[in-house]
């Protein structure tokens, strides 16, 4: 095969001592931007990219994508050890992952979380040696009424899963989509909701809300309840990774499905948070035992793992293939293309094979080195648990705070995080789910475009989202999620059976 | 709420009831200011899609909307008027975290961030954690001192920085 | 106006006479920590890419005492960026690449932002547009193009580019009153995301600037009809099969009689001393004789500039007059 051919070429071009060594560099930096909140992905690859403006361009690519696969890995630890989300992708990882290692089981849900990631990279990492170009056109056939249709139908996917009273999930979901309009409507060219004030002027970031929501809120309710982070000592050996692993098979269905929902919606930029929502969604949904997800449910981890990690590989396609980036991290490499002389569009699979074989070769190996890597450091990272909380505690903070600045240079964001940090802990206690906001807020200026793009010029109308196979499909799946909790009743009705709709159940909320 | 350890120890500040009434009623008061903001730059239909305000007019319309469901069941709901949503002590540690922490924030505004965390790592773990001064002096300056080596010497990345490193000649 | 750029050495006398001095030898003045580039656009961007490439260039030939480090603010269509170098008056370690929007926000958005409260340096390029339609489209010249619209209803054709209101939205209305068409002008957030809905048959037309759409240009996905100056781009070098730059024949040529480049300038903050900005003139100097930079302008088709001082000042004063012009036209003003 062809494909493979080229692929052999590439590790060929990839195995030199000086790309090895560039390679475990990049992924040890990669998990250490990861950890720190707010600070991974695109600030860390950006961060490190005048490092590598004298290489050349495949050992410079080599060691950003391998930052970028650190950084993918280490954005779970903190979600689950803190319920922190080092990464705005890992947000959905904290839903079991958090519970999981107050149950003493931080170990398994590291486990967990890394084998997700690297089987999620993985399939993605295939699917782009073996289907690139088809990918690449199946990506031009998004028009805006597609893209709507694909956030319709990651927001369906979520509604009417949770166990809240009905008011607050709209509160919730309203609330991020209000924050997400804030700032400059692309459609109009209109500044919306920013009452004359130059900060507002950029809008929310999702990472500065997720961080204030989710990190400054557990500590203050780890301060009011024990003076100490929930989470047990866990006795760790190496064998907790063996056992870990022999429970996997049993979830080929989830791993199967959010890889890909990643890749789907990795190459349709639709990005990573969405897919580790939806994959942790639907993963709910499907599942024989939905109800207990939330509570520490090793599916609940390697379904948004999974799926995000699938959608952040598969998101270098279209940047590599089409030059537009699939995420924010994507985009800083793209701009890194540029500076090494390079030209990404279609035809840099046919100018530039080393380049670009090289780089697919450097998933394959930076993603089982990344592995190998953070399985060794699952010990390392559990310990930091028993790090007295007034030592971990500051730091956290501070490296919070780092993070919000380091997002967009802005001071205000700061203080913006600590206002998010008391929202979110008045909200987990009256039991406003905070899932739907950080949906909203990520996907919810993007929905609207697309939704104003569809309805502008002749063809303009509801109508056009069934105008076609393609996003009438979508379109109608998006209905079917919608109304699943019924249909399902329906289904059990007509069996006969009294168990309950299988989505009808439980919360997306962390807090249990 | 009701998994609190303190429940029976700790005398209630404030119901849950009271805190979800006015958590409301504050949310009710946004949806209705952002509403009459989106009113004002047009929330109709144009012929070419909707306007600028409409999406977030009606959102501000459901925000409100669901606030109003919400003062209403959480008055109806008599369970909640005796849910504790703090207790007195509880409160008091949490805001013994809560207000270094605004202070720490100001710190960064005025000092630069690199100071101010040493201050605020060393202090919150003598004052908080009771821990020995000297060993919180010391984590607090080789935490300092590694993030201004990572962020600012490796890295470039500018961090806000005061008169210390100013006299330095960073 | 582009007949008025003068050459190296006028520019050089301009900016004596207006009072900054550029000395050949070492200026007086000298960073002695990072110099921000701020970005006022999005990563990935055609502004980001300058900034990155400036950086490189910058890095890889010594030509600043101290590292480069680039800041995206974005926010508003960069009016973040704008306002923040706006309020770092006295500041000399910030600098800015900007196009158009300074011009656009104040006007569209009544951004409180004036670009004489900041310090021009230089300007190092301009960027062209040009009338793109998808490869399999029947029309091969402006003329056809315009011809086939008038066959259908008015809006039947969709154009695609940049935000609301900018230069992208500017053009193509200047282009409707010209010819009497009426597009569908679609919004999107990106030049890239513009040229992959172009090539997807999503719009009809986009007037990108050549580096937005060379990738797909090469692949043969789409076809350049005309270019919005008065002379055809010089760059002979075959881009695209047979086809360079210099192949695609000026709007004018084509029976849209229209003229529009847009510039990718420097400025520092206000309240800086002359001392700084002959620094910064000195460095900007060095890195347009660079290779780095040469190249860059040459994959891009950007028309090389030498504008500053005097000369810079009396262009953007120009420049937002034309503007300020054909938005009014337009309606795009806020009143």
């Amino acid at each position: 095969m062809e494909a493979l051919d080229s692929l052999f070429h590439g590790f060929g071009v990839l195995l030199t001592f000086h790309n090895m060594v560039l390679m475990l560099i990049g992924i040890c930096l990669g998990i250490l931007v990861g950890v720190l909140p707010g600070l991974g992905g695109p600030n860390g690859v950006a961060i490190l990219l005048p490092l590598t403006f004298t290489m050349d361009p495949t050992s410079a690519i080599v060691l950003l994508s391998c930052i970028y696969w650190g950084a993918l890995f280490g954005g779970a630890i903190t979600s689950i050890l803190f319920n922190i989300p080092g990464e705005a992708w890992s947000v959905a990882t904290t839903f079991d992952g958090y519970p999981m290692a107050q149950k003493g089981e931080a170990a398994e849900a590291l486990t967990a979380a890394f084998t997700a990631s690297f089987v999620g990279s993985i399939v993605a990492v295939m699917l782009i040696t073996f289907l690139a170009p088809w990918i690449a056109s199946f990506a031009l056939r998004f028009g805006p009424p597609e893209f709507f249709a694909v956030y319709m139908l990651t927001f369906c996917s979520f509604v009417g899963l949770g166990k809240e009273a009905r008011h607050k999930i709209v509160i919730s979901l309203t609330i991020g989509f209000l924050l997400a309009a804030v700032g400059m409507d692309t459609v109009s060219g209109e500044l919306r909701m920013t009452f004359g004030s130059v900060e507002l002027l950029r809008g929310f970031d999702f990472l500065v809300a997720v961080i204030g929501l989710f990190g400054i809120s557990e500590i203050l309710l780890a301060m009011e309840e024990h003076l100490a982070f929930k989470g047990q000592e866990a006795k760790i050996r190496f064998t907790v990774v063996w056992r870990t692993w022999m429970t996997l098979p049993r979830y080929w269905m989830t791993l199967l499905r959010s890889s890909a929902i990643g890749c789907w919606l990795g190459v349709t930029p639709g990005g990573a948070i969405a897919a580790s929502f939806m994959g942790y969604n639907l993963a709910k949904r499907f599942s024989r035992d939905g109800a207990s997800f939330g509570k520490g449910k090793i599916e609940g981890v390697l379904a948004p793992e999974t799926a995000a990690h699938a959608a952040g590989t598969s998101a270098l396609l279209p940047m590599l293939a089409l030059g537009i980036p699939g995420s924010g991290t994507a985009a800083v490499l793209l701009g890194g293309l540029m500076v090494w002389g390079l030209q990404p569009g279609p035809l840099l699979f046919v100018e530039q094979k080393d380049f670009v074989w090289g780089l697919i070769a450097s998933m394959y190996l930076g993603n089982i080195a990344g592995l190998i890597i953070v399985l060794a450091t699952v010990p390392l990272f559990a310990s930091v648990l028993r790090v007295p909380f007034a030592t971990i505690a500051p730091m956290i903070i501070v490296s919070c705070a780092v993070g919000a600045f380091a997002v967009q240079n802005a001071m205000f964001d700061i203080w913006l995080m600590l206002g998010f940090g008391i929202v979110g802990y008045v909200f987990k206690k009256i039991g406003i789910p905070l899932a739907p906001m950080t949906l909203a807020l990520v996907l919810g200026d993007k929905a609207e475009d697309a939704f104003r793009q569809s309805m502008i010029g002749l063809d303009g109308g509801l109508g056009i989202f069934w105008s076609n196979k393609l996003v009438g499909t979508i379109s109608t799946l998006a209905l079917i999620m919608l109304f699943w909790p019924l249909i399902g009743k329906a289904i059990d009705m007509i069996r006969g059976s009294g168990r309950s709709a299988p989505g009808a159940a439980s919360s997306g909320s962390s807090r249990p | 709420m009701s998994d609190d350890p303190n429940v029976g120890v700790d005398p209630a500040l404030v119901s849950t009831r009271s805190v979800e009434v006015v958590v409301m009623a504050l949310l009710l008061g946004v949806a209705v200011f952002l509403g009459w903001d989106n009113l004002r730059i047009g929330a109709g239909w144009a012929p070419d899609g909707p306007q600028a305000g409409y999406f977030p007019f009606y959102l501000s319309v459901l925000l409100g909307g669901a606030s109003v469901v919400g003062i209403v069941s959480a008055l109806r709901h008599p369970d909640l008027k005796d849910e504790i949503f703090v207790g007195r002590s509880a409160f008091g540690r949490v805001l013994r975290v809560f207000i270094p922490t605004i202070l720490f924030v100001f710190l960064v505004q005025v000092i630069g961030l690199y100071v101010a965390s040493f201050i605020f790592v060393a202090l919150f773990m003598i004052v908080i954690g009771k821990l020995s001064p000297w060993k919180s002096v010391l984590t607090g300056l080789i935490f300092s001192a590694l993030m201004f080596y990572v962020f600012d010497v490796q890295f470039n990345v500018l961090l806000p920085k005061g008169p210390l490193e100013a006299a330095f000649g960073f | 106006m582009l007949e008025k750029l003068v050459s190296k050495r006028a520019a050089l006398v301009a900016a004596c006479l207006s009072g900054f001095t550029v000395s050949s030898a070492m200026a007086a003045w000298e960073p002695t920590k990072p110099i921000e580039i701020i970005v006022p656009a999005g990563a990935g961007g055609a502004s980001d890419q300058m900034a990155r490439m400036m950086q490189a260039a910058i890095q890889n030939n010594k030509l600043s005492p101290t590292p480069i480090v680039v800041t995206l603010k974005g926010g508003a269509n960069g009016g973040e960026g704008l306002m923040d170098m706006q309020a770092s008056a006295g500041d000399p370690y910030k600098m800015v690449i900007s196009n158009s929007a300074i011009y656009t926000l104040p006007l569209a958005n009544k951004l409180p932002f004036d670009w004489r409260k900041l310090t021009p340096v230089s300007i190092l390029a301009f960027d062209n547009f040009v009338l793109w339609v998808n490869a399999n489209a029947p029309y091969n010249t402006a003329q056809e193009l315009v011809e086939a619209m008038k066959k259908e209803p008015a809006g039947a054709f969709k154009l695609g580019g940049t935000g609301s209101k900018r230069e992208d939205h500017i053009l193509a209305a200047a282009v409707e009153r010209i010819s009497g068409v009426k597009f569908s002008y679609i919004p999107y957030k990106s030049g890239g995301e513009a040229a992959t809905q172009l090539v997807g048959d999503h719009i009809k037309v986009n007037v990108n600037n050549p580096s937005e759409n060379v990738a797909v240009w090469r692949a043969g996905q789409v076809k350049a009809l005309c270019v919005f100056d008065n002379e055809p781009m010089d760059y002979p070098a075959k881009v695209a099969g047979d086809k360079s730059w210099k192949d695609i024949p000026t709007c004018k040529s084509q029976g849209i009689d229209f003229q529009w480049i847009m510039l990718r300038g420097v400025f520092l903050p206000a309240g800086v001393t002359p001392d700084q900005v002959a620094f910064y003139q000195d460095m900007l100097g060095k890195l347009v004789e660079t290779k780095e930079f040469k190249e860059y302008l040459e994959k891009q088709a950007l028309k090389p500039s030498d504008l500053k001082g005097a000369e810079m000042v009396k262009f953007l004063e120009q420049d937002e007059a034309l503007y300020k012009d054909l938005m009014t036209q337009s309606g795009f003003v806020a009143n």
